[in-house]
């Protein structure tokens, strides 16, 4: 007689010890849409796995982000209570982006919180933990565990960033980014002076919640926290997107910044 | 069971599908393309680039005049297609084709495809794609 318990299963009193890694899939027995793709696996339900030392098992290929890509302001993406209060110089930028002038359009990153369509795959191992992108755009982050910034981080795309576990919520502490992404295709703007915060919770075998507390006061009047959510997709693979191959938009986009549907 | 809160890239989604132009991967679809310029044309595939950002394939279309047109149409990412059950050889120069979609903002042969039918029925779609038929 068996009991499943949060990390195990209790066989005749004795503890067997199991993870889920990305590396081996959990056995999917139902398929569904997950974001833009049809007849996907889907996770069985079942408890957020842990490695045999305890640590969270985090790792696998996701489809989600930290918050709202089309407006980081919109309410439904955002910790509530929050609001994304712009210095006069920021509302200023927003008002006068253009489509075209948008990173992502140009096949560059889209930073931190901004999501895509793509699924993404995060790997742990003892010292750094990677976040893999298929896109957009196809690239990476590196997180340095139980480490510290540098004094003065060149600025960067995403940064330099840190990690450390609370509990069973994987904590992710960046400095040290360039002010060229925009949070979101409305163009929101930020200084050098941004400092994320994100929090990791996998919730179920299938899950994880991300909330991303955002600190530039160069270009907001004070912090806010975006919150978003991740789906496990246990039957794919991340695939090759290199997005300056053929990227023909550009020359067709016209008009202000805005969402993808013109929100 | 408990409903589970919808993830936030589901909503955005959600609400590109609702204006009725194509969820995009990397740029608007509203600042490219026309929701009011439908687009139904039928010809013969010219080419195809399976290529990132979009795929693209050609097809060359009768105008009212006779003049034959070469169009050019947006898909989504290669990456899109194939987890939407799409191969690379799903559509080859020399198909006859008949699409839907939406045309550029600027009027130039240029659309977002969003349903494509061959002549024995069968049909190639994929979420995110203005589907006028909805």
């Amino acid at each position: 007689m068996c009991k499943r318990v949060t990390t195990g299963v209790v066989c005749g009193g004795l503890l067997v010890v199991f993870s889920v890694s990305a590396q081996q899939p959990a056995p999917a027995t139902k398929t569904g849409t997950i974001g833009l793709y049809r007849n996907q696996a889907l996770a069985p339900d079942g408890p957020a796995p842990k490695f045999a030392d305890g640590t969270p098992d985090l790792s696998g290929v996701w489809l989600g982000s930290g918050g709202n890509s089309a407006d980081i302001a919109n309410p439904k993406g955002l910790k509530p209570g929050d609001q994304v209060v712009m210095l006069p110089w920021a509302a200023d930028v927003v008002k006068n982006r253009l489509s075209k002038q948008d990173p992502e359009a140009n096949c560059l990153p889209a930073g931190i919180p901004r999501g895509s369509p793509y699924p993404w795959r995060i790997v742990q191992t003892p010292t750094h933990y990677f976040i893999l992108f298929e896109g957009n755009i196809h690239s990476f982050r590196q997180i340095f565990m139980n480490a510290k910034h540098p004094d003065d981080p060149d600025p960067t795309w995403f940064g330099h960033s840190v990690g450390h576990w609370e509990g069973n919520t994987l904590v992710v502490d960046t400095v040290g980014f360039n002010d060229k992404f925009w949070f979101d295709y409305k163009g929101h703007p930020h200084t050098e002076k941004l400092h994320t915060i994100e929090r990791f919770t996998r919730t179920d075998l299938g899950h994880m919640s991300m909330e991303v507390t955002i600190d530039d006061p160069g270009t907001y009047v004070k912090p806010f926290t975006t919150i978003g959510n991740a789906t496990l997709m246990p039957g794919t693979e991340l695939l090759e997107y290199i997005c300056q191959e053929n990227n023909q938009d550009l020359q067709k986009l016209e008009g202000p910044a805005r969402g993808p549907g013109g929100q | 069971m408990a409903m589970r809160p919808l993830p936030v890239v589901a909503i955005a989604w959600a609400l590109c599908l609702a204006s009725g132009l194509p969820a995009l991967a990397h740029h608007s679809g509203a600042a490219e393309f026309d929701s009011h310029k439908k687009i139904d044309l039928t010809g013969v595939v010219t080419k195809v680039e399976w290529t990132n950002p979009h795929a693209h394939f050609y097809i060359d279309v009768k105008d009212a005049s006779g003049t034959v047109v070469n169009w050019n149409l947006e898909l989504a990412s290669p990456n899109v297609l194939i987890r939407n059950g799409w191969h690379r050889n799903s559509i080859k120069a020399g198909d006859m084709v008949s699409v839907t979609g939406v045309q550029a903002k600027d009027s130039s042969y240029y659309g977002s495809a969003s349903v494509i039918i061959f002549p024995d029925g069968h049909k190639l779609s994929f979420l995110g794609a203005d589907d006028p038929a909805k």
